[in-house]
């Protein structure tokens, strides 16, 4: 008997070894690299993600009254390729296991992650600065006596007078070295 | 006759064109179409060779210089009522390649897409969700057909 | 008057088995399901799900609500002509098939040599089609359909010659196949004759070669030469060829059965033809839908070289076997 018969007679008598997906929910790795998700709470706003997406899916841009940025992802040009993901320094973004794209074309422009992030105002001055999460400024400021939670309020000029200031206080306070 | 329709659109035969694709998304559609795992024959679809037998057209690919005329002239071999889906991002925007030089697309630009299905490439599943909304609108277009009476070609477009 | 009413009747008759009883209706109905059979089966033995079994009537509604177009360079008059040709050759064939135990075929009419001029016909309708076509992958789609064709019909010419001999049994040939499938329903069925195995077996590899299924899908390729000379068809037209390639598949399939294998089993016309259908489905199954599932395609080359070589080799051991015993 020729093997592409026992092949064939195999395969009748094991029935189909299709997926149900249309009718019911397929079955997702959990590692699929779908959606883009960004969570605005940590987004620094360095843009190196815009810098390296390959589709150039990613933008980036201030809004106009200067109080904050627009971060958006068109999941039309995104190749889901996770570089993003990779790249980001605060893990602000993921891939989420969304992987339902079909829309019609009238919801074309619709397939976007869309996120506006304020700018935070300098507790001294005022001015417009991008936010800096604590969890960072927490592993900037480890080794150091500061106070994360104000410094992470001020702008960086503030924050330049802040140090220079608490850099004096020190060499006041403590007594002058002795000269050999 | 709404019966009718209902009816037709549950044989729909696709066809795709290759709008200068890096065969990533075409791999995928060879996937939905023979792969026992997927087997969109179940819809009732077919992969039929001919335009001329299409009525969900795939277009993948972000529409290359050399191969638009071409592309658009297969398009328009197709019989009303047809159903484009733009599978892919290249077609629905030009994904990586959007901004070359020999990038003529996106492809609705000159061909009205009715449904995308974005990825690079989508997953099967997402193709055969392409192919669901695909019939829906279908349902949709004969409806409106049958109401409109003579006027066939001004109802489709 | 008595003789004018006679042959009102008789017409009367020949309109219903053309319309509706072994013909048209009732063909159409049986080859469409075993169109659907034959797409659920194989995508079982490949380990899919497959499509409904009433796909192919879903398939036919589809296409007549479609657009029709015509290619501004086509013969337009015999592109419109052949499909019709194609499905009337096919409905007079249907109409012509004797379905054992209920329906005895018309004796005086029903003659082989008729069929062996009618079962070509969808071939020459494709043949018509390609070349009025003006698309250049229909003029290779029908000279590859005009090279298959002569050399699948010589097996088929042999079979019958072999089967008219035996049945006429040295009085001469017998042709009409109503009066075969009595001779058979008296003596015995063909198919269990030693004499007239190898000529079973070469109806068998005629039955793909005709039907145009892989290996021998060579003249409608849709990988190769995007379908051939069905390239231009769209809308109701299309359903036409895919009518007549319905009922062909009930004609080729019942011409076997009748030669072959026209047992009746005890009980109505009912499960007569319930019978009938179990074997066109079986000997579909052997030909068409294994066949399909487990082959490529052959070259023309290699396809005429096959009919040429093995087919026509038992066919002709079938005759000869025939002729030394009269």
């Amino acid at each position: 008997m020729p093997r592409f018969l026992k092949i064939l007679a195999r395969n009748l008598l094991k029935g189909p070894s299709t997926e149900a997906f249309p009718f019911k929910e397929a079955f997702t790795p959990p590692r699929y690299r779908g959606k883009v998700v960004m969570n605005p709470n940590l987004c620094v706003g360095c843009g190196i993600c815009t810098h390296v997406c390959p589709g150039g899916a990613i933008m980036m841009k201030e809004s106009e009254d200067q109080n904050g940025y627009y971060f958006m992802v068109w999941h039309n040009t995104c190749a889901f390729c996770g570089s993003c993901r990779h790249y980001c320094p605060v893990k602000a973004i993921s891939l989420s296991q969304d992987w339902h794209n079909a829309h019609y074309q009238s919801e074309k422009y619709r397939m976007v992650e869309h996120h506006f992030v304020p700018y935070l105002h300098c507790s001294s001055c005022g001015a417009h600065i991008r936010r800096l999460p604590p969890a960072l400024a927490a592993r900037i400021y480890s080794h150091s006596s500061v106070d994360p939670a104000t410094i992470i309020r001020l702008c960086p000029d503030c924050r330049q007078l802040a140090t220079a200031k608490r850099e004096g206080e020190v060499h006041e306070s403590s007594p002058a070295p002795q000269q050999p | 006759m709404g019966f009718l329709s209902k009816i037709a659109v549950r044989s729909p035969w696709l066809y795709r064109i290759n709008a200068g694709s890096c065969n990533g998304c075409d791999v995928e559609l060879a996937t939905t179409a023979f792969i026992p795992r997927f087997d969109v024959e179940r819809l009732g679809c077919k992969y039929c060779g001919s335009p001329r037998h299409a009525d969900i057209v795939f277009i993948t690919g972000p529409l290359t210089l050399r191969v638009k005329d071409q592309a658009l002239r297969v398009w328009n071999e197709i019989p009303e009522p047809k159903i484009t889906i733009a599978v892919g991002v290249c077609p629905v925007s030009g994904g990586v390649f959007r901004g070359g030089h020999s990038i003529e697309g996106p492809v609705d630009r000159y061909i009205p897409v009715d449904i995308n299905v974005p990825g690079c490439p989508p997953r099967p599943q997402a193709i055969m969700e392409g192919v669901i909304l695909a019939r829906e609108l279908w349902l949709r277009r004969l409806e409106k057909l049958e109401a409109g009476g003579g006027e066939r070609r001004a109802a489709l477009s | 008057m008595q003789e004018s009413g006679v042959y009102i009747t008789l017409a009367g008759w020949a309109i219903f088995h053309l319309l509706v009883f072994p013909g048209g209706l009732f063909a159409l109905g049986i080859g469409l399901f075993l169109k659907g059979a034959d797409r659920k089966l194989e995508a079982r033995l490949q380990r899919r799900v497959g499509p409904p079994l009433y796909q192919p009537f879903l398939d036919l509604i589809k296409l007549s609500g479609k657009e029709a177009m015509i290619p501004a360079s086509a013969q337009r008059l015999l592109f419109r002509i052949a499909p019709l040709l194609g499905f009337t050759g096919m409905a007079v064939c249907a109409a012509l098939l004797p379905v054992p135990g209920v329906y005895a075929g018309l004796p005086d009419m029903g003659d082989m040599l008729v069929y062996f001029y009618l079962l070509p016909l969808p071939a020459v309708a494709l043949i018509l089609a390609g070349s009025s076509s003006s698309s250049p992958f229909g003029a290779l789609g029908f000279s590859r359909e005009m090279t298959v064709m002569f050399a699948y019909e010589i097996p088929l010419l042999l079979v019958i010659l072999a089967v008219a001999l035996h049945v006429g049994g040295g009085r001469g040939a017998e042709f009409s196949l109503g009066r075969i499938v009595e001779h058979q329903l008296e003596h015995g069925q063909l198919g269990f004759n030693w004499e007239l195995i190898p000529a079973f077996l070469a109806y068998l590899f005629f039955l793909p070669g005709t039907m145009g299924v892989p290996p021998f899908d060579i003249p409608e390729a849709e990988t190769e030469i995007i379908e051939g000379p069905l390239l231009e068809y769209s809308g109701a037209a299309l359903a036409f060829f895919q009518m007549a390639g319905a009922i062909k598949t009930v004609v080729v399939l019942g011409f076997g059965v009748a030669l072959f294998f026209p047992g009746t089993l005890p009980g109505g016309p009912l499960v007569n033809i319930l019978w009938f259908l179990g074997k066109c489905l079986a000997l579909m199954f052997l030909t068409m839908t294994l066949v399909k599932a487990a082959t490529g395609r052959f070259r023309v080359d290699q396809a005429f070289a096959f009919y040429l070589r093995y087919p026509t080799a038992l066919a002709a051991v079938s005759l000869i076997l025939v002729l030394a015993r009269l």
